[in-house]
Formats: structure tokens, sequence, C-alpha cells
């Protein structure tokens, strides 16, 4: 089944262990601060980019059940890991995949760089490393690896670990980087359905602390990036304007109009041959007669 | 019909700033690849996409007069355009090269294009378009061949072309009807139709003549991918202003490719004849006037039905309703009103103008569903973008490709039977393309 990530904004700190861990999980270089206080608060850097998976963005909002009428409210932004991808569908060479379980992958092996992927997310999140000779393309993979493979060390310290630390180990690996980082359960990983009931449960169990939505159930046919707030969410920097329709949805009937599309053109281009060509040869008949005009025997124009 | 090579000096004082900027193209080219994307170019995470991928657009959509012109001729039997079909195609293989050359500059791992050929991904139109615009080219190459063994007499050659090159074609369509579709029922459908038309359409016994299945097989895969470039914004519903966006894009384009392509040869005839004093060719130009007019009113037609019935035309404002309105009047209704009348299609500035603006026209909605109609949202979280403007290298290579297509469509031009001959009874003093607008 597929797996996702549940965040529920209302118990993120902002404390940024998920980014820092994605850093170190991905072993990506450090960008140099640059804060945007005014816009962004204490959000960094202010984009993805090719060296930054995730950003835990920050927005202080009007909020009269708040105390003194002001919230502070983090997100935990990266790949949604679309139902139906838009980057998936965009690519040439199948470099980016959505696995069954979830996740969508890229494997630079195969990439061209033509940044399709980044111009149709919806999200923003596919970026290239501008200042490479081979540029990839860099985003979050859900940590497939880890989930893949999860497998304690047999040794812990120079000695064999005990059983009931391999099982926390085991366990601290099958999960993303972020999510194992997150210290107040503000990220949850497992199976989408449960984590959407699970969502749909708080919001029924504390309808004063949450609004009724869950980003990502069915934006853009679906994300496994799922989301829990306080707040509107075109409050704190999500797109609400991208409806339920999956991206794909949009570019698949002319897709696979294609192939009948080619025999289709085949049939109506001979057909049209043949017809002008009998129109010629009749035109050419009726004008052989008048002897006078020789230029008559070439077939004219007869377009239109 | 028969062709000769004009008889000019092979380098004029136009060949100079044309060499120049090639130069200083190839120097481009070389930074680019010596320094990289980021540094080169003004493309960013925002602006994936820039100058080079307008070029490319527009060029294939001009390009699209090769297709066109091919059709015309020997689909419908246009003899009276036979003039126009090789310098048509002529062009057609040189903008198609310098599509690929701006693609090699523009794509960040251009060395792995050869998974194209090992990956099946559904209904990815840049699949689409990388193979279907490979294989044209191929087909392309093909349509141009026999001019290079006529030039050169090589007579077995051209025996060897009109036998094996529809069973090429005819592969080529079946494979790419395969990758396509996935399936092999559907692939054998298209290879039987195919050779079957090659063999009703097959060159007569004397081994005369094109076969017809090249240009079926060019007029299809043309078809086929100057659509798919506009499903490729199809994927951007959420970016693409309301105006240029429409699930029907790939007609539009489809549509807009036959309007600026016949366009474009016009203006490829009209210069030609100029430059190297040639008759004006009145009779043929007035037609080809005639048939721009019915390509213009159908894509304008489609193009604002499709608008108004999305509800859009009521709610044309501010700068996007201004751009379309350029488009659709400067681009659509001008060159109309100026080609409404037989008198009108006979002059020569009537005639120029509805050429270039036609042109322009679609040149400017390629601009639009590139640049100027796209709502960026910015990478994640998003936020405001800054604008974009195309580094010099980027234009370097753009202009300089430009200028290589006119430079190397002069030297065939002069090298290669490409034009027709002249009647040894039609004037050939300076003056007489403008005697030649009697006719
Ligand atoms: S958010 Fe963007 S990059 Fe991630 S899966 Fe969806 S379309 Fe692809
Ligand atoms: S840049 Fe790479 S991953 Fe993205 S669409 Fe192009 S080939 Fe696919």
């Amino acid at each position: 089944m597929s797996k996702a990530v549940l965040e529920d904004t209302t118990r993120c700190l902002g404390c940024r262990s998920c980014q820092v861990a994605c850093k170190q999980a991905n072993d990506l270089p450090a960008e140099r601060t640059h804060l945007e206080k005014r816009r962004l608060g204490f959000q960094n850097p202010a984009a993805l980019s090719a060296k930054t998976f995730t950003v835990v963005t920050n927005h202080e909002v009007e909020d009269p059940r708040a105390p003194a009428g002001l919230r502070w409210v983090f997100a935990k932004r990266s790949c949604m890991h679309c139902l139906e991808p838009a980057c998936v569908s965009a690519c040439p060479v199948t470099a980016l995949h959505k696995e069954t379980d979830g996740p969508v992958t890229y494997d630079s092996e195969k990439c061209l760089g033509c940044r399709y992927c980044v111009w149709a997310c919806p999200f923003g999140v596919p970026t290239a490393e501008w200042d490479s000779l081979a540029p990839r393309i860099r985003k979050c993979t859900l940590c497939f690896d880890r989930l893949r493979d999860a497998a304690a060390p047999a040794e812990l310290n120079g000695k064999a670990a005990p059983p009931e630390a391999q099982a926390r180990m085991a366990e601290a690996q099958a999960k993303p980087a972020c999510v194992a980082a997150c210290p107040t359960g503000a990220l949850m990983f497992g199976e989408r359905d449960a984590l959407l009931a699970e969502a749909h449960r708080r919001i029924a169990e504390h309808p004063e602390r949450y609004v009724a939505h869950v980003y990502g159930e069915k934006e853009a046919g679906g994300t496994s990036l799922l989301y829990l707030a306080a707040v509107p969410f075109d409050r704190i920097g999500f797109r609400t304007d991208l409806g339920e329709r999956s991206v794909p949805s949009h570019s698949v009937p002319a897709m696979s109009a294609v192939p009948p599309a080619v025999i289709a053109a085949g049939g109506l281009l001979a057909g049209i041959y043949f017809l002008s060509r009998r129109r010629a040869e009749v035109k050419a008949k009726q004008a052989a007669p008048a002897k006078d005009a020789p230029e008559a025997a070439v077939p004219q124009d007869r377009k239109e | 019909m028969h062709h000769e090579p004009v008889q000019a000096k092979l380098f004029t004082k136009w060949s100079i700033p044309l060499l120049a900027l090639m130069l200083a193209g190839a120097a481009a080219f070389v930074a680019r690849f010596a320094f990289g994307l980021g540094a080169t170019t003004n493309l960013s995470n925002n602006y994936p996409w820039g100058l080079w991928i307008v070029f490319d657009l527009i060029w294939i959509a001009l390009a699209g007069g090769a297709f066109v012109t091919a059709g015309i001729v020997y689909v419908f039997h246009g003899e009276k355009y036979h003039v126009l079909a090789r310098p048509a195609v002529w062009m057609g293989l040189l903008s198609y090269s310098f599509v690929v050359v701006t693609l090699l500059a523009d794509l960040g791992l251009p060395w792995h294009f050869w998974q194209l050929a090992v990956q099946m991904p559904e209904h990815s139109a840049m699949y689409e378009v990388s193979w279907c615009v490979g294989l044209y080219v191929t087909v392309l190459a093909l349509e141009f061949a026999p001019t290079v063994f006529e030039r050169f007499g090589w007579n077995r050659l051209r025996d060897i072309w009109r036998t094996w090159s529809p069973v090429y074609t005819v592969a080529a369509l079946g494979l790419f009807t395969f990758l396509m579709s996935h399936q092999i029922w559907m692939a054998a459908v298209a290879t039987v139709l195919f050779a079957v038309i090659a063999w009703l359409t097959r060159p007569s016994a004397d081994r005369t003549g094109v076969p017809v299945i090249l240009i079926i097989a060019a007029v299809t895969f043309s078809t086929m991918h100057q659509s798919s470039l506009g499903s490729l914004f199809l994927l951007m519903p959420d970016k693409l202003h309301p105006l240029w966006w429409s699930p029907f894009l790939s007609i539009l384009f489809f549509l807009s490719a036959i309007a600026s392509g016949i366009a474009l040869v016009m203006l490829m005839d009209m210069t030609v004849s100029r430059v190297f004093r040639r008759p004006w060719n009145g009779e043929v130009l007035a037609g080809m006037g005639r048939i721009l007019l019915g390509a213009l009113v159908v894509y304008y037609a489609a193009r604002i039905a499709d608008v108004a019935a999305r509800g859009q035309l009521a709610a044309l404002s501010g700068r996007p309703g201004a751009l379309f309105l350029i488009e659709v009047l400067g681009g659509g209704l001008v060159p109309v009103l100026l080609l409404s009348t037989d008198a009108l299609r006979r002059k020569k500035a009537p005639l120029i103008s509805a050429a270039l603006l036609a042109m322009l026209g679609v040149m400017f909605h390629r601009v639009n569903v590139v640049l100027l109609g796209m709502r960026l949202p910015g990478t994640m979280p998003g936020g405001p973008t800054e604008t974009y403007y195309p580094s010099l290298v980027e234009w370097l290579v753009s202009l300089s490709l430009v200028a290589a297509a006119i430079f190397f469509f002069g030297l065939g031009a002069k090298l290669l039977p490409i034009l027709p001959r002249l009647e040894p009874t039609a004037e050939r003093a300076a003056g007489a393309s403008d005697a030649a607008t009697r006719g």
C-alpha cells in the first residue's frame, strides 16, 4: 500500500531537526544564510534548491483563538509525492518514477536535464544543480532507500547490539530521516489511509484546534504528504488554487490520441492524394482536346 | 520541373556579418559547456525554460512551411507551387537541425540522449516530441537527398534511395506508433496501412518522381510533433494564463504552425527573388496568399472560439488581455483583411505585410505561452519571482543559429539545384523583379 507522511503543524515547534536530518541523510552541502524576516520570518533558506530538499516555513498569522491574537505556524515543506505526479508524467525518459509504495524517486543516470519536470510540478519542487557542469535534478525521495533496506547494525560501539536496541534502530531506519528526527511527533509516517483516518479523527475530536481540511487529501489528485493546521492553508503559503484534478489527467487525453491520430492522418492523406490526383487527371483530359493550351495539361492548384 | 544552382558569388558582403555572428555563437556555445548552464544563462529554478525554448517553438512553427508546402505540392497536387518545394524542404532541414543544436545547449545532460531509445514513458509529450522530431529530420533529409544526387549525378544512389526510402519511412512510422502506444497491434495496423499506401503511391515505372509516402510521412510526423509541442503545456494549467492554456492547445499549435509555415515560405520566396534578383513569383505568391488566408481564418476562428467557450473572452483585461488582443488583431485580423481580395493578393505591399504579420502573430503566441503568459508560483514554498531576461550567451547561441540558417540556405541555393531553373525568356536583368509583379 501507499506510504505517506502526516504533519500536524499544531505540534510543530519550528525546531528544524527535520531540515538538518534531511541534509545529513542526503549528504547535502550547506547554503549561505539569507534571511528575509519581513516576508519569511526565520525561514532559511528562502526556497528549496538542489542543496535543500526540505525547508521549515515560518508564518506569524493573526488568529483570534491564539493568545494575543497571533500564532506562529511552522510547516515542513518538501516534495508532496503526489499520487499522480506531474513530474513523472512530464519526464521523457522515466528518470522520475512513482514507486508503488508511494515515493517519487529520481535516477540521474537516465535524466536528460530537460527541466520539464521543474516546469510541470504544481508545487515548485524539482530543482536543478545550476552550478554544476552536469546538472542533475534534485528533490526529496521520501528516503525510499532507507525504507527499502532498513536494517539495524549488528554491532553497537564495538559490541554485539542487544536485540531491543536493534529493533529500535530498525524502526527508526524504516522512516524518512525527517520523520525519525521529529522530537514532537508532529511528523508521522505510515499508510496513507491510516494517516488520513487519523487526521480526520483529530479534526473531529478537536474542531477548535484545526481548520476542517486535510491538505493533500485531494489537492491535485491527492498527495502523500498530508497536513493539518490551525489556520487556513492559504495563510501559511500552501497553494489552494490547484483543484482536485490531477495535473497529468489534463495531458493524458491528448497523448493517448497520438497513435490513432498517426493512423488517421495516414489514411486521410492517402485519400486526399488519390482524390486530387483523380481530379488532376480529369482536368487534364478535359483540357487535352484544346491542343493550343499545353499548360492546362499540367495539374493546376485545386486547393480550396 | 528543373532546378539549378543560382549563379552567384559564394561570399558576398552579407556573409561577413552572418559569419561573425556564427563565430560569436560558436564561442557562446563553447562557453555554455565550459562554465555550465547556471553561469552562462539566466535560467533558474523559477525560469527553467527560457529564450532557447522560445526559439525552438518559434522555429519549429515556422519550419512547418516545409511540410505544408510538400503537402500542397505532392498530396494536394498543387503543381503550381512546385517551385517552392525544394527551397522549403532545404529551409526545413536547416531549421530542424539547428533546433537540435539549440536543444543540445539547453539540455543539462545531453550525453544521456540515448536514454530516449531505451525508456518508454507513458503519455510524456516531451518523449513524443523528441522521437517525432528526430524521425522527421531523417524524413526531411530523405526528401532533400535527390537534390544532392542530382547535383553530383549519383544515379545509383538515387535508385537505391527510391527503392529503400519508402521502406525506411514505413518502418519509422510503425516504430513511432509502437513507441507511443506500447501496443504491437497498433504498430502493426500502422505499418500495414502505410506499407499499402507506399505501394499504391510508388513512383511510376520509369522510376521518376518522389515516393509520395515520404511526403505523407513528413506531414504525419509534423502533425504529431507540432501538436505535441502544444501538449507540453497541458501540464501547466496552474501556471499558464487561461487565455493561452486550453485543453485544445495541441490543435491550436498545429493550426498556427500551418499558418506561420505558409507565411514563412512566402517570405522566403520573396527574399529569394529579391536577393538573387529573380523574377517575383506573383502568381504563386498570390495563390499562397489565398491558402494563408484560409489557414489564418481557420486558426484564429479556433483560437477565439476556444477562448470564448471557456468564458475568457468576456473576462479580457489587464496585460494578458492586451497581449491576447495584439496576437489576434495584429497577427490575425489585419493579415486576413490584407489578404481578403484577389486584387490585394496580387499587390506586393499588402502581401508582404500580411505574411510578415501572420508570422509575427504566431511567434508572439509562442513567446506568450512560454514566458509572458506564465504566472509562476516560484520554487517551494513559493513567492515572488524575479523577471527573466535572457543572458548574452543565450542570445548569441540563438541568434547565431538563425544567422547560420540564413547563410547555409544561401550557400545551398548557390551550390545545389534547389531553386527552379529560370526560363530563358525570363528577364534576368536587375529590374526583373519589378516587371514580374504584372504576372
Ligand atoms: S510535488 Fe512535484 S516533484 Fe513532488 S511528486 Fe508532486 S509533481 Fe513530482
Ligand atoms: S530534467 Fe530529467 S527528470 Fe526532469 S523531466 Fe527532464 S529528463 Fe526527466
